[in-house]
């Protein structure tokens, strides 16, 4: 089995709307896949209800990671065991230092997976491995210390999200919309953190409207998500059709009133 | 006045109720102060970890000066000291139980220009009926600190504390007081702290509450001199079924002075608590510059905070500002930190050390920077 399969994966909101309406995706480790999809189409609602997103109620279908069914787990769980979700509006934490969160959730993680016993990380080797990768992320260092995503611009809340990432080292990342409100140099920087970290270690599932952070990380599959659904799939190519031809003709016609 | 005067006074006044503005979020039905008579006193355990130049422990047989500073009054308080009740005196129900009935307390004078580096520390453990009295005078350009802790020997001691503090800043001086409640949920506690602030002198106050059952805590600033500033830095928590309430006046009597409360609580269970703010500028105190802030958090659904803001205005010329806010811990900030593995719990420590994090920051002296985070942190429940 792929690292993560999606199977018959459907999604409503707490008031019962259906948003997702039965997903199959595979995704494995060394592969990138992206889901392209117009604004509204429920891109985000599947990224959110397949980090746990208490607000988005898996009402049929399951989410296998790591050949585990994970699809009752909570958020903390599911990251435990190697999903990371990198945020399209990542949250500001106000008197938590990037440090002393970034600690936090290595520890939490490795705490869960040394079967609930303390395991914390050492100090020096959590400070040597956070600067080289601020500096490869090109994270200015004095954000280390400044509180999480409180006053960042969208540029730096999206590289410290790759820096996340980088920490943390999941084994299936989703990007949701990381390239929104990017400039040409971050969206160089934050794509290049994430290609190098696909490998025989991580898969990652890019989702996006546009097909920019394409250009830097190539993806194997291609699939094209409309009205909660994927209606076509294929691969890098597939891409640069949607960039000419856009989402219309996957919409539903509009029948005249 | 005499003791008979307070007794008097005290015996007058009823004990007040839900009808009284000030006490309309306290409810004092079941308090009977005469029912806490003759408790034996014990010791307790500290809350911090200190290097002192004073340091004295309070129990109900009376006060023990263990430790004096050189050059410094820091002796028992008696009945004949010329500032006593001219701060706080008798005109409320606990004042004046605290005027008539008051066996024990410390006075502080810390003489013109003397710069005292270590803290003093005074440590009170409160059985049975405890009456405290506290009388600090930094005199004319003196600088010290002084951290008031009041305890209580185990977490199921019943009790009444009536603590009273007068506080003099005189011209110049520099002034730190901390005072630290962290009584058994079984105490009532009464308090009402009072400083006058003098021309160009500073008070810098830390109030931390994290016990007792029920009560009150005034607190009262006079800004009494030009360019006097007093900064009070409130950090509060409470659980089960405690009530905590604040009751803070900012008084700008003299012109040019600044004054800036901030209080941050947080509850959980069934806790409630009531906070109090009153800026008054009287028509004499232009340019005055006063903040006031309370801040709260809501851990469980079943909690129950009021900040009540409140503004006074007299003079023209004056920048006034104040902020109250009762919120919950967001559900987005708690997914966004549980999407990198930490547990709810965790999240949520996180969350709630975030929001005490800047009222922290405001604490200068680090052992009780320490000592407050500590009590703040061991109310949260363990991951």
């Amino acid at each position: 089995m792929a690292l993560l399969k999606l199977e018959n994966l459907h999604v409503a909101l707490e008031d019962g709307t259906e948003i997702v309406k039965g997903v199959d995706l595979e995704v494995d480790v060394n592969e990138v896949h992206a889901i392209m999809g117009p604004n509204g189409s429920g891109k985000s609602t599947l990224a959110y209800a397949l980090m746990g997103h208490p607000a988005y109620v898996i009402t049929e279908g399951r989410i296998w990671l790591d050949s585990e069914d994970v699809t009752e787990l909570a958020a903390d769980e599911r990251a435990q065991r190697g999903l990371f979700l990198a945020f399209q509006y990542p949250h500001a934490i106000p008197g938590v230092t990037v440090t002393s969160f970034l600690r936090s959730a290595i520890n939490a993680v490795r705490k869960a997976r040394n079967g609930g016993a303390d395991d914390p990380i050492a100090i020096p080797e959590f400070r040597k491995t956070l600067l080289a990768q601020m500096d490869r992320l090109k994270v200015s260092r004095e954000l280390a210390s400044r509180y999480l995503n409180d006053g960042f611009s969208g540029g730096e809340k999206k590289r410290v999200e790759i820096l996340q990432m980088a920490m943390l080292k999941p084994r299936m990342a989703v990007l949701d919309e990381t390239d929104s409100g990017l400039d040409i140099d971050a969206l160089r920087v934050v794509a290049g953190g994430v290609k190098e970290l696909v490998g025989p270690e991580m898969g990652a599932l890019v989702i996006t409207h546009y097909q920019r952070i394409l250009d830097y990380i190539t993806p194997d599959h291609v699939h094209v998500f409309v009205d909660g659904k994927i209606v076509e799939s294929g691969g890098a190519e597939l891409a640069k059709k949607l960039e000419k031809g856009g989402y219309a003709p996957y919409e539903p016609e509009e029948v005249p009133a | 006045m005499s003791r008979t005067d307070a007794l008097a006074a005290y015996e007058k006044l009823p004990i007040p109720d839900t009808t009284e503005e000030h006490w309309r979020f306290t409810d004092l039905r079941g308090f009977d102060p005469e029912s806490f008579e003759g408790a034996a006193s014990a010791e307790i355990e500290t809350m911090l970890d200190l290097d002192v130049s004073g340091f004295a422990t309070v129990t109900a047989d009376g006060i023990e000066i263990e430790k004096a500073p050189e050059g410094v009054t820091f002796e028992p308080l008696t009945d004949d000291n010329e500032r006593l009740y001219s701060l706080v005196g008798w005109d409320e129900k606990f004042a004046a139980h605290n005027a008539a009935l008051w066996k024990h307390g410390l006075l502080v004078v810390v003489p013109k220009g003397v710069v005292l580096e270590k803290p003093l520390y005074v440590r009170i453990s409160a059985t049975g009926q405890t009456f405290w009295r506290l009388v600090v005078v930094a005199e004319e350009g003196a600088r010290a600190s002084i951290i008031e802790e009041y305890a209580s020997p185990s977490p199921d001691t019943e009790a009444y504390s009536n603590a009273v503090t007068e506080l003099f800043v005189e011209p110049a001086a520099k002034l730190e007081y901390v005072s630290l409640q962290n009584l058994s949920q079984e105490t009532w506690h009464f308090a009402n702290h009072h400083a006058r602030v003098e021309r160009d002198a500073e008070l810098d106050w830390v109030a931390g509450g994290f016990g007792s059952k029920r009560g009150k805590t005034r607190i009262q600033n006079d800004l009494n001199g030009r360019g006097a500033t007093s900064r009070v830095t409130g950090a509060y928590f409470a659980d089960g079924t405690q009530h905590l309430d604040y009751d803070t006046f900012q008084e700008h009597i003299a012109p040019d002075c600044e004054s800036d409360f901030a209080f941050k609580g947080a509850l959980r269970d069934h806790a409630t608590a009531v906070w109090r703010g009153m800026i008054r500028v009287e028509k004499d105190a232009q340019k005055t510059n006063a903040y006031q802030e309370c801040r709260n958090l809501m851990l469980s659904p079943t909690t129950h905070a009021v900040p009540i803001p409140g503004l006074e205005i007299l003079a023209n010329d004056v920048r006034c500002t104040h902020a109250a806010t009762v919120g919950r811990v967001d559900r987005e900030d708690l997914f966004y930190l549980m999407s990198r593995g930490l547990t709810r719990q965790e999240a949520e420590r996180l969350i709630v050390r975030g929001f005490f994090q800047e009222i922290l920051d405001r604490i200068e002296l680090e052992p009780v920077r320490e000592a407050v985070t500590a009590a703040l942190e061991a109310r949260i429940p363990q991951a």
